[in-house]
This record gives C-alpha cells, structure tokens and sequence, in this order.
C-alpha cells in the first residue's frame, strides 16, 4: 500500500468535498428519486403462465360494479378485435383486458393482461394539477373524482395509456382506471380481485421488494424459459406492477422504448426554470426599462414620430 | 360604414360631441350613429352573414356539447384525450397571443415610442387570445365548473398544467388591466386610468415573467409524453424553448396578420396617426419576427442535434417535419428578409401570415398529428371542428366589436383622459390635430 | 395456512422417524383409482380426476408430487435438496399448497427473507398449473370446461349462458 502524502490527501479531500458539494445539488434538482414506499404492496405477472381465459377481467367488473361488457367474459373472439390497427385497451367499462399476440419464435401465442402498473412515481399523479392522484403506502395510486376539473392531462402522460374517460356524461364525467381493489381489498392486505380469480396464478401479490426479488429467482432458475428483463423493475421508475415473460416484450405489446426514471424527471429541468425566471426577470427589465428610458419622460405620450426615421433594433 | 361615410356620417371618435354634450353609453355603442343607421351597415356586411350562419349551426352545438357531454361532439378517444378544442384552442391561440407581452416589452420597457400606434392592438390580441384560449378550456374541460379547484380547493403545484393554471389566469388579469386603460378611456373614467397607467411598467413586467413561462410550460406539458410525440416535434432539453421562442415571431405576425385585416376592413376605425405609422411599424415588427424566426430555426435543429434524431429525417415524418420548417420557418424567413430590405409592406405582410400558419402548423403536429405517431393518427369529430370554427368566429367578431368601439386603432379626441392627464403637448397636438 | 419452514421440518421428522417403513411401503398399489377435487368448488363443479389414468400415462409420480411420493425428482433443481427423497405421508396436493396463499395472515407469515419454497403456487395455481401445462404440451383437453362443469354462479360471473349481455349493446363504443 502506497504511503498517502499530506499532499496527496489534501488534493483528494478538496476533490471529495466538491464531489460532496456537487452532487447533492445535482440529486436535489433530480428530487424525485423516489422509489416506492417500503411497504408497498406490487404485483408480479409471469406471462408465460397466463393461457388467456379473460377470468381476471371478470373478475375486476364484478369487484368493481362495471358495467356489462359488449361480449361475455368467456368469448375469446375479443383477442381478434382490431380498433384503429390497435389490440383492445382498457376502457371505462374495463379496467383491465387481456390481449393475445403471437411471437414470431414461439408456437404458443402469448397472452398479455393490463391494467394500471401503480408506478412507484406515476406520471397521472405529478401531471395532475389539483392532485386528484395519490400513491398509497399500500402501493395503490388511487383517484379523488370529486376534485377532478377533467382536463385529461394524467391521460396524455400515462405511459402506459390506462385512464380511460367517461366522455358520455354531461355532468359527472371521471377518469376511470384500476385502483388496485384499493377501497375493498388492498387497505385490507388482500389480494385484488383479478389476482385472487386468476386459475394459473399468472399474478403473484406481495411487497413489491420482496417480489422483485421473486421475478428475478424465477429468471435465474429457468434461464432457458424467461427473457432476463423484468419489464417494470426499472421502466418510468419502476412499477408496482412487473412483468417476465418468455418472449421478448416488444413481441408482447409491450413499449421497451420508455425512459428508465419517472416520467416527471423529463419536466424537473423546466420547472428548475420557474423560480429563476420569477427571481430575475423583474430586475433584469426594470432594469432594461431604466437603461432604455433614462432622460426620457417615460409615459409622456409625447408620440412626437422624432424616432420615426429609427427603426432599426 | 364605408357607404355611411360617403353621405358624410362620422363615426364616434371623439370624448365629447362637435356640440360640447358628453356622449352617452348607447350612442357609443351604436357608434355615434342612430339605430336605423347602425342596423343598415350591419345587415349590409356580407361578413356578418357568414357569421349568422356559423352562429346558427355552431351555438346550438356548442349547447348540445353542454348538455350531452363531450362524447356527443367528439370521437371519446382515450388514446387522443386532447383533441381539437387544445390541440388547436389552446396551443395555437397562446402562441399567437404572445404580442401583447412583446409589444408591451417594446414600448414600455424598452421605451420605443415609435411602436405605440400598435401597442393597443398588440394588447387587446393578447388579451382576446387567451381569453378564448379559455373559453376553448371550457368547452374542452369535462367539469368545466370546476375551473377555479386547481386555484383555490385543491393544488397539484408539481404539475406543468398547475403553472400553465395560474399563469394564464394572472396574467389575463395583467391584459384585462393592461387593456382596461382603452376601456377607461372609453367611458370616460380618467381616475382609472390613471391608476392603471401608472402601474404600467409593474403590469408590464409581469406580463414577461408570465409569458415566459406559460408559453414555455405549454411545450413542456408534451414532455409528459415522451415516446406519444414523435421524437423530431420531442426534446426533454429544448421543448420548452422551442415553444417560447417561436410565441415571440407568432405575436408579432398576429399583429402584423390582424392589423393588415383591420388596414383593409376597417380602414374608417383607423386615425391618421395608425394609418401613416403602419407600414413603418409592419417593416420593423417584421424584423423582430426574422429574429425570432432565425433563433427558432437554429434551436429546432439544435434539439435535433442534441438527441442525434438525424437519421428520423429519412422517414416519412422526417418529410413532414422538414416541410414544417421549410414552410412555416424557412420560407416565411426569406420573404421578410426580402420584404424588410427591399422596404415592401406587402412582402412582410404575407411573411407574417405564412409564420402564422407555420406556428399552426407546429402546434397541430404536436398536439395531434405527430402525436401517437405509432399508434393511429385520429380524425376529428365533425362537431368538433363545427365547435372550434364557431368559437373562432366569436373571437373574430368580439375582436372586431371592441375594435370598432373601444380607441385601440384612434385616438380618443379631446379626450378628458389627456386633458386632465396635463400634458401641454398633448393638449397642444389635441388642437392642432382637431383643428386639421 | 402452511409454513413452508416448519413444514419441512415436521416432514422431515416424520420421514426419519419412518424411515424403514416407508422404505418398505414404496408401493404403487395404494394410490387411489380416482380423486374428487372439490375443495375450491364456486364457479366450476368439482372435477372427477382419474388418477389411475394418469398413473399410466406419465413416467413418475415425481411429475406431478415433487418429491413427496419417493420417486426421483424431476426438477433438478428441487434436486439439490430432495435428492433421494423418501415417501411422505402428506402427498395430496392440497397438503402444501395453501389454497389460500395470497391472504393478508399468509403475507405476515412469509415476511422478509427469501425462502426456497416461497415462491410456491397456491392450490388452485397448483392444479392448473401441473394439469395444464401437461394438457397444452401432450394435446389433452385444455378448455375450462373439458375438466370441470361450469355453475350457475360461474355463469353468472363469466356473463355467459343466460347472463349474456344483449347483442345490441355493442353500439356506443368507445375507442
């Protein structure tokens, strides 16, 4: 071990302190580093379990008093129904569906539930501006209709394109998505609706950390079986919500191209803006007004045209 | 009124009556003309019939949105939850409004006097632009009585939106008060007017700070949307720039756009003093828009840069993207350069509206057609567009009803504002030009 | 219901203590010839499981019972640990796999460290698992109601039969 000079250590604490100095700031400006609460509650989903029997998704309107769906839960022929080029998505008559896709390496089609992933830092709750949005310490991220203004903003940011809205009414319409059984079972510790039905256990419920470490067992034991990515651990900050499958996951419908923080980092830059401009634009122009109108009388409406032949800036 | 003004009928421009008697509020409003007088030359615009029959289709509309809920006049997209009445409503009136800050900036701040023809105009456009920018929120919103919650019952101040919220609620309270000084004007109400002027360099500054912001936070609402919006009409680091910066070339062009429609409309609303300043003041408001245009070409190509998204220019939505630049940017950039060195008025002007469509342009793209870019593009309701047209024309005609009345494009004649306000040069030009 | 840990253990105990016997009771003959799987019984009926059918048709026990019936496990690594494993007397899938695994006491129960048999399916996953996975891989039957009769209360909660929404219902969609 080499002998560590004064010098030597001066030179290093000075570069440690800067260090010390520097990124605090910098993590203080990326302030959303939040990763979940400890306790929360997730939900891993192994897409190689679920054979596409829609149960959850009776599950869920039964839990949730949803209405009636077009078709009964046990018509496979919705994993056919194209809208707009697109497989079906939640609705605010659904607020999870099951969509089948065919991998190009596999014989076996692939099934794929949605539903809210309850990120760890949603993007639905930081876009929303009367905080109609809030993540439990259960892990739920549930909606307050009653301050709800309508503006659809959490609809725009979700990168997940979940909230659906319930444009048909006049007078009362809500977003309307899955809250993780939040008021009936999760404040509770059970399981939610769709988990509990589900025959294949393709839905494992626990703490979110605990699971995590779960999905990444599963891979390790079977590397053969799973793709070595649980889609969720890291994607917009992580979700409560994670998936593993056999496939890659763009095969599955999934977007593989979304950032790896929370949503609300790409915003964190401009709001850093806000206070500054608020702090120095006054000065700057009072200054500006100050410099630009010294020895002139400031609101004379003299408008006598002298500067007429001055045009330039 | 062209007609009435050959049988020698003179509109009210004036505090006071040829005969000493003050006006009253319902000879303003006629005008200064009798009813029949007022009726006729309504009735004889052929304009006014194209807007009675949007009215007659649009209203009623507008009232069964009201009454049947937005998925009577939209298509109900959860993939496009922001549909016209935003996309166009929201993002393209702010941008085009931004004239009333930079306008204010220029005659107040930077004491350019030689722009106060215009600054009233550029005022009462960004007032009347962001006050439908509202009224498209109303239609837009699913409880749009809730408007006030994000201000007084429940804040989300994390969020972009909250910012864009009270923003734009302050500062169309800085316009009103900013444009209140015609109004005061109008009705006689010197003590007012008075106030008000004197807090015009604070009304004004604020009118910047805000503008700032809002017209950065509308672009910086589309970062919530990474990997919706197409990555070249996308920049974490810039978007926000991007939106600023082409607000300041789209509020100049408005004011150039509008006051050319008003030269050629309403040209007997117009005093001497707007008439002979225009050209001159088009020429130099065009050289502030060549300025912004320029610094927004560079940093839409320096976002490109930035995220290294060149080889996205080979694409289809590359094409569109560059056809956006050449058409909205580039080729309204050349012909004002042209318009300002060879001195043509008619040149500038057209520049001016193609920078305006070209800002429409990029706003639409971003709000709706570059958005979902690999998911389906959405075409709108047909009420919809019915909806946004007809709020459109009561813009136009709320526009033209205030122009018409209120001393934005003349100044008021002997008025008691200035008499009182004691400016011996004032009152001296009062004379001469009264006596003219 | 089932602590895994102490599950083993008293496995474990039970297996030492009957080591001989056990060794010698490794017999084929007293399986049951059929198996009523009823307990889970809401929205399907019980299912009529012909053991004996499926005793011919796989190679080893181990394929469904793990290691609980003596024969060599499959899974290698189950292995690790139940090599040479002898017969239990808990094999009936029920015995471990907790029908209720996901409940508010389970979670509680299982709290922070990773256990090997955490991960383990609870029963209704447990019988779904093994019969279909086997099922979809050597073509047997795979439809719900290939194994089990569907009940009015399935019916009911599936929308299906006499639940069937109306037809015209479909009109106003949303997209």
């Amino acid at each position: 071990m080499s002998k560590i000079t004064r010098r030597k250590f001066l030179a290093g604490s000075v570069a440690g302190s800067a260090a010390v100095m520097m990124t605090p700031a910098k993590k203080a400006l990326a302030a959303g580093s939040f990763e979940g609460f400890p306790d929360g509650m997730g939900v891993l989903v192994d897409l190689t379990r679920c054979i596409g029997c829609r149960t959850c998704e009776a599950a869920c309107n039964k839990e949730q008093n949803l209405p009636a769906p077009d078709k009964p839960f046990d018509d496979y022929s919705v994993f056919d129904e194209i809208k707009h080029g697109q497989k079906r998505r939640t609705t605010e008559k659904a607020y999870t569906v099951v969509n089948r896709y065919e991998p190009t390496d596999s014989a076996q089609p692939v099934y794929r539930k949605i539903q809210c992933n309850h990120c760890n830092e949603p993007a639905c709750l930081t876009s929303c501006f009367v905080n109609a949005y809030t993540k439990t310490p259960e892990g739920a991220v549930i909606y307050n209709s009653k301050v709800c203004v309508g503006c659809r903003n959490c609809m725009i940011a979700c990168p997940f394109g979940i909230p659906a809205y319930t444009y048909s009414s006049a007078f009362n319409p809500v977003i309307k998505k899955c809250i993780f059984c939040y008021d009936t079972r999760l404040k509770k510790g059970q399981p939610p609706a769709c988990v509990e039905s589900c025959p294949q256990q393709v839905m494992t419920f626990g703490k979110r950390k605990k699971l995590m470490k779960i999905a990444y067992e599963r891979i390790r034991k079977n590397p053969e079986k799973y793709v070595d990515q649980v889609y969720g651990d890291k994607e917009v900050g992580g979700t409560g919500w994670f998936y593993i499958s056999s496939v890659p996951f763009e095969e599955a419908g999934f977007s593989t191209s979304l950032p790896k923080h929370p949503i609300i980092n790409n915003v964190k830059d401009f709001l850093a803006i806000v206070p500054m401009v608020l702090a120095i634009w006054p000065a700057l122009f009072t200054g500006f007004h100050l410099l630009a109108t010294k020895g002139k009388k400031s609101h004379g409406h003299e408008d006598d045209h002298s500067n007429d032949g001055r045009e330039d800036h | 009124m062209k007609k009435l003004a050959t049988y020698g009928v003179k509109p009210h421009d004036s505090a006071v009556k040829p005969n000493g008697q003050k006006w009253t509020l319902m000879e303003k409003l006629l005008l200064g003309l009798t009813l029949d007088q007022y009726l006729g030359q309504v009735l004889r615009n052929k304009f006014n019939w194209l807007l009675a029959i949007i009215f007659a289709i649009g209203i009623p509309a507008i009232i069964y949105r009201y009454i049947f809920g937005l998925g009577a006049v939209t298509h109900s997209s959860y993939d496009y939850p922001w549909g016209l009445f935003l996309g166009f409503g929201l993002f393209c009136m702010v941008p085009l409004s931004a004239s009333g800050f930079m306008l204010g900036t220029t005659v107040e701040i930077f004491g350019r006097h030689d722009f106060e023809p215009i600054e009233r105009l550029a005022l009462l456009n960004g007032l009347l632009g962001y006050f439908f920018a509202v009224v498209y929120l109303l239609v837009d919103l699913g409880q749009p009585w809730r408007l006030a919650y994000p201000m007084v019952y429940s804040w989300g101040p994390a969020a972009v939106l909250f910012l864009v919220g009270w923003h734009v609620a302050t500062y169309l309270s800085v316009q009103v008060a900013e444009v209140s000084t015609a109004f005061f004007e109008w009705i006689g109400f010197s003590r007012g007017y008075e106030f008000i002027r004197k807090g015009t360099v604070g009304l004004t500054v604020a009118g910047i700070i805000l503008s700032t912001l809002h017209q950065g936070a509308l672009g910086a609402l589309f970062l919530y949307a990474p990997g919706k919006v197409h990555p070249l009409w996308y920049s974490a680091a810039f978007q926000w720039i991007h939106f600023f910066v082409s607000s300041i070339p789209a509020g100049l062009c408005m004011v150039i756009t509008v006051s050319t429609v008003v030269f050629y409309t309403m040209r007997w609303r117009c005093d001497q003093r707007f008439i002979e300043s225009l050209d001159r003041i088009t020429i130099s408001l065009a050289k502030g828009a060549v300025m912004g245009l320029i610094t927004y070409l560079f940093i839409k190509f320096l976002a490109v840069a930035h995220d290294n998204e060149w080889a996205y220019l080979a694409t289809g939505w590359g094409a569109w993207w560059l056809f956006e630049i050449c058409f909205g940017v580039i080729l309204p950039l050349i012909l004002l350069s042209f318009g300002i060195h060879h001195r043509l008025v008619g040149v500038c002007r057209l520049g001016a509206l193609i920078t305006v469509l070209g800002i429409l342009l990029n706003r639409l793209n971003t709000a709706l057609i570059a958005f979902n870019w690999n998911l389906y593009q959405e075409i709108p309701h047909m009420l919809e567009v019915i909806i946004s047209i007809t709020i459109f024309a009561i813009y136009v005609t709320t526009y033209r009803f205030i122009l018409n009345r209120l001393p934005i494009l003349y100044q008021l004649k002997n008025s008691p504002v200035e008499a009182e306000a004691k400016v011996p040069a004032a009152i001296a030009r009062e004379e001469v030009s009264a006596s003219a | 219901m089932v602590n895994p840990g102490k599950q083993l253990i008293k496995v474990l105990a039970i297996a030492a203590l009957s080591l001989s016997v056990a060794l010698s009771c490794y017999a084929m003959e007293d399986f049951p010839e059929e198996v009523e799987i009823s307990s889970l019984e809401n929205l399907f009926g019980p299912v009529e499981f012909d053991h004996a059918f499926h005793v011919d048709v796989t190679e080893s026990c181990a394929e469904c019972h793990h290691h609980t019936t003596g024969a060599p496990v499959v899974n290698e690594y189950c292995g690790k640990c139940h090599n040479a494993e002898q017969e239990m007397d808990v094999v009936a899938c029920q015995d471990c796999h907790s029908a209720d695994s996901g409940s508010a006491e389970n979670l509680q129960k299982t709290a922070t460290e990773y256990h090997f048999h955490d991960d383990k399916p609870n029963l209704k996953a447990a019988y779904h698992l093994n019969c279909l996975g086997c099922h979809r891989a050597m073509d047997g039957p795979t439809g719900c109601e290939d194994c089990h009769a569907r009940t009015e209360a399935g019916n009911k909660f599936y929308r299906s039969g006499k639940f069937a929404p109306e037809p015209a219902a479909g009109g106003s969609e949303h997209h």
